[in-house]
């Protein structure tokens, strides 16, 4: 696995597990060991999708009627 | 455009913005406004409190010192004495513009420290980073020396001695439950109906437990024998109740002196001088004697709650204010006119914040399990009277409207509804739901009271009276049927059924045994065997838990007599036994059940993906458990999305939940408190979905050690309601909320959109219809855009005063942890 902040390159398990984006999702929150970002990693090919910032959800969406939303209409 | 004006527009854009809380600071008074924002904060964020909390010195220093001196008296007298001398020597303040009085710290940023409670909780004060008043070193010193003197003599030390050493071990591992079991901490009920419908109050009290006393002494002098013998004790107990009522009294008297002081000596402004006199006046009436308008009937209220936490470390707030002060309130704005609607409102504002202001050291499980608050004041509105009829008043309104306009996370309300509530209340409740405060949560009232004569068998004048004991219990504030203190150490962290039902009862977080050897579940022929193990675990939890609050609840007169607390209760002041003792208490015990849909939605995956389709062996899963589902992404995803999930309406996996609800109930019958009374279990997780995220192992609902677990009670996992509103009711409506168990939580989270305008509030009229009408216990709602929250996570300072519902409670969300924000943001957003 590999840290697309600053390129850190080791086995899967020396990212800490955080928590999951979301259960049925295979996206979830790991703790890179060098830069310590929060980073969203796809558990299907240990990618690393992106850092996590405050206010930043991996998992994209809610689920349900987001549509509804006038945000949600927004961000479609 | 003149200012008026402006500021109606500014309004206008806030509201349409959905920016409630800059809505409500336009729109509260400037008394409200300045009291809301100088009041401390002591509800932990995330864990830690927030800078320039600090324990309070003079409590513990205080009652350390006078329980020192009487070392020969009973454990009573002691107590009374401790309590009595921290009333007449505790440094006492009046907050600026404030109309209500008291505090349980000798500054207004301090938190209490409840020395006698447990030393581990000592220790841990002693450790906690940056709540010692400076010079930190001295406050240090000084905490060292107290932690010395009350080593092994704390309430928790005296019932370890007593426990099963092996119960003790395991329930101190902290990974099945939390809580302590004393009634040194906890939920403490009330005895409202004798001390707060203006028949009485303290003088009045006093005297009953004289003449108690007078004719306890003339049996003592008479004919020896066994009868008398229980009045040696008794006369000790009358006595602590009338040493700290006297002292509650002279209390009062001393803010009533200090009001005066401050107005005659130093206040210049003549309108806060009239108010100084009327504080002064006040503290004089109360609670020496009944209240005679709102503001002494407020102001007996929050006397007695501060008062009692003096006492002990209470974690709730049970109240039903619209029901006892409403009449106050009627009297003061509708018949005699001595105040108008709006200086009521203030009032009522001020008694919000006056509550939300009360803090006490708690440690870091608490912290982390109550995120965001000190304890959870859930106050009781609505409902019916004993005959039946409509409760709610113009007080109910004022309530839901100051707390619109004070918008604090703590108290909070939930709401009895029932069939005869007025439209102009349930807009009102709407209103507060749709700005975002997260409160009232909705409880079925006819459901609850039948649940009440169901389990406890409380006649139904008495379940009528009912007000919420914590988050969601329903406790009559009777004689015989409030509870003294629910121990909170009857918390039940369910997922480690489900876990030790899959690992023989071995816990491979805390590396040791700790249910039954329930068997290998690799040998297990069929899912009957399987879930043989699960019921085998189940009754082990319950009956650990139960253990040790039972043997609290029995020692607990002899280990932490409550005199305070005796001396406002009724069955105490008659009978002269401690209000803890679990003579008269007919009991209304219940097993909080944290994280239990974990177990139902995984025993659905073991039986569908294991049993039924043959798709993995036994020996698989446990295998892939064990390594976290690291390496196994596949299958988990297998056990996410191809086990049905309970809030489907899908019989597979509700069917799943009744039996288990149903073995529960029925060993909730097996288990009996020290009054006989049943223990049946209560689904709802506070913050601890986030604070044993940690402590439970992998699952079959393909969460890892790491994830949060489910937000709680009957709520369905966050993202897993695929199939809308309806089908979550339909779900929930399968449960018996009479007699499957005491009271089920549904969190709903709801879109800003929908709920906007009259449409907005039809839509949800006629889902509360359907919920009613199918029911349902229980529902809470957040009404809070994605957009909105990821702002707040982003600029956090812009968003301090954004509100959400957690679970049986609401916070600020910026108080709260990134995890438990994102587990928020995760819940499936229900469109009508």
């Amino acid at each position: 696995m590999k840290c697309i902040n600053c390129q850190y390159e080791d086995e899967s398990k020396n990212f800490r597990y955080l928590y999951n984006a979301r259960i049925d999702s295979s996206i979830s929150m790991r703790q890179c060991p060098k830069c310590l970002s929060t980073i969203a990693v796809d558990e299907l090919t240990f990618e690393v999708q992106q850092v996590v910032g405050p206010g930043e959800a991996p998992w994209g969406k809610s689920a349900g009627v987001e549509s509804l939303a006038d945000d949600y209409q927004k961000a479609a | 455009m003149s200012e008026p004006q402006k500021k109606t527009v500014d309004i206008e854009e806030m509201v349409n913005r959905q920016e409630w809380w800059w809505v409500a600071e336009k729109k509260r008074s400037k008394r409200l406004d300045y009291l809301r924002k100088a009041v401390w904060k002591k509800g932990a964020l995330g864990g830690n409190y927030a800078p320039g909390i600090k324990v309070d010195m003079e409590y513990p220093v205080l009652f350390t010192d006078m329980w020192r001196f009487w070392k020969f008296d009973t454990a009573i007298m002691r107590r009374a004495k401790a309590i009595a001398h921290v009333l007449d020597n505790i440094s006492i303040f009046i907050t600026d513009k404030a109309q209500l009085v008291g505090y349980m710290g000798s500054k207004p940023h301090t938190i209490l420290w409840r020395v006698d409670g447990a030393s581990i909780v000592n220790e841990e004060l002693y450790n906690e980073p940056g709540i010692h008043e400076d010079p930190e070193a001295e406050s240090l010193e000084k905490v060292a020396e107290i932690n010395a003197y009350w080593a092994g003599q704390t309430a928790v030390d005296k019932v370890a001695r007593v426990l099963d050493p092996e119960d003790a071990v395991k329930f101190l591992s902290g990974a099945i439950g939390w809580g302590a079991p004393t009634s040194a901490y906890g939920y403490s009920g009330k005895d409202y109906e004798y001390y707060m419908t203006g028949k009485r109050a303290f003088e009045a009290i006093i005297d009953e437990i004289d003449k108690n006393i007078e004719d306890a002494e003339n049996k003592t002098i008479g004919v020896p024998g066994p009868d008398i013998i229980p009045y040696y004790d008794k006369i000790q107990n009358w006595e602590a109740m009338k040493l700290v009522l006297e002292a509650c009294i002279r209390y009062a008297n001393r803010y009533a002196r200090l009001a005066r002081i401050v107005a005659r000596h130093f206040e210049t402004d003549e309108d806060r001088k009239v108010d100084l006199e009327k504080i002064a006046q006040t503290c004089e009436q109360v609670p020496a004697r009944p209240p005679r308008n709102l503001h002494e009937s407020l102001q007996y209220d929050l006397f007695i709650q501060i008062l009692a936490r003096f006492e002990a470390h209470e974690g709730a707030w049970p109240a039903r204010p619209d029901y006892y002060h409403g009449p106050y309130y009627d009297n003061d704005v509708n018949v005699e006119k001595i105040i108008t609607r709006d200086e009521a409102i203030d009032l009522i504002g001020e008694f919000m914040i006056r509550a939300y202001e009360v803090g006490g050291f708690a440690p870091r499980w608490a912290r982390e399990g109550l995120q965001g608050i000190t304890g959870t004041w859930v106050w009781t509105l609505g409902g019916v009277k004993p005959d039946g009829s409509d409760a709610c008043n113009d007080m109910t309104v004022a309530m839901l409207q100051a707390a619109r306009l004070v918008r604090v996370a703590n108290p909070t309300f939930g709401f009895r509804w029932h069939p005869r509530v007025s439209d102009e209340v349930m807009r009102e409740i709407f209103e507060c739901i749709r700005q975002g405060l997260g409160y009232p949560s909705m409880r079925n009232d006819p459901i609850l009271i039948a649940n009440a004569m169901h389990w406890h068998g409380h006649p139904i004048e008495e379940a009528r009276l009912w007000l919420h004991q914590a988050c969601m219990s329903p406790c009559p504030p009777t004689k015989n049927g409030f509870q003294p203190m629910r121990m909170a150490s009857a918390t039940a962290n369910c997922a480690k059924i489900i876990e030790y039902a899959l690992h023989n009862g071995y816990d491979y977080v805390v590396n040791m045994q700790m249910g039954p050897k329930s068997g290998d579940p690799t040998t297990f022929e069929n899912f009957e065997d399987f879930f043989g193990a699960w019921v085998q675990q189940m009754e082990w939890l319950f009956s650990t838990l139960v253990r040790t609050v039972n043997l609290a609840r029995s020692k607990d007169p002899e280990f932490f007599g409550r005199p305070f607390l005796s001396g406002i209760s009724e069955r105490a002041v008659e009978s002269g036994l401690d209000a803890v003792s679990p003579e008269g208490d007919r009991g209304n015990c219940w097993i909080t059940a944290f994280t239990w849909v974990e177990n139902i939605d995984s025993l659905a995956a073991v039986k569908k993906l294991i049993y039924d389709d043959k798709k993995y062996s036994m020996a698989q899963l446990i295998d892939a458990l064990q390594n976290n589902w690291e390496g196994h992404e596949r299958m988990r995803l297998d056990f996410v999305r191809n086990a049905p999930k309970w809030g489907n309406d899908d019989d597979y996996v509700d069917d799943i939940m009744l039996r288990c609800l149903r073995e529960a109930a029925r060993f909730s019958k097996v288990i009996k408190c020290p009054s006989g009374n049943n223990w049946p279990i209560l689904p709802e997780n506070v913050s601890a979905n986030i604070h044993y995220a940690n402590i439970v192992g992998a699952l079959p609902n393909g969460r890892r050690l790491g994830d949060a677990l489910y937000d709680g009670g009957v709520s369905p996992g966050p993202g897993l309601d695929k199939k809308g509103p309806t089908a979550v009711l339909k779900s929930c409506a399968k449960i018996d909320h009479i007699t499957d168990g005491r009271a089920f939580l549904l969190n709903q989270r709801l879109s800003p959109t929908q709920a906007a305008g009259e449409k907005g509030y039809q839509l949800w009229k006629a889902y509360i219809k359907t919920w009613a009408d199918l029911g349902i216990d229980h529902v809470q709602f957040n009404i809070v855009s994605d957009k909105t929250l990821r702002a707040a996570q982003k600029d956090p300072e812009d968003y301090s005063e954004v509100i959400v519902r957690v679970a049986g409670y609401s916070a600020h969300f910026v108080d709260i942890s990134r995890k438990t924000q994102d587990n928020i943001i995760q819940r499936t957003v229900q469109g009508f």
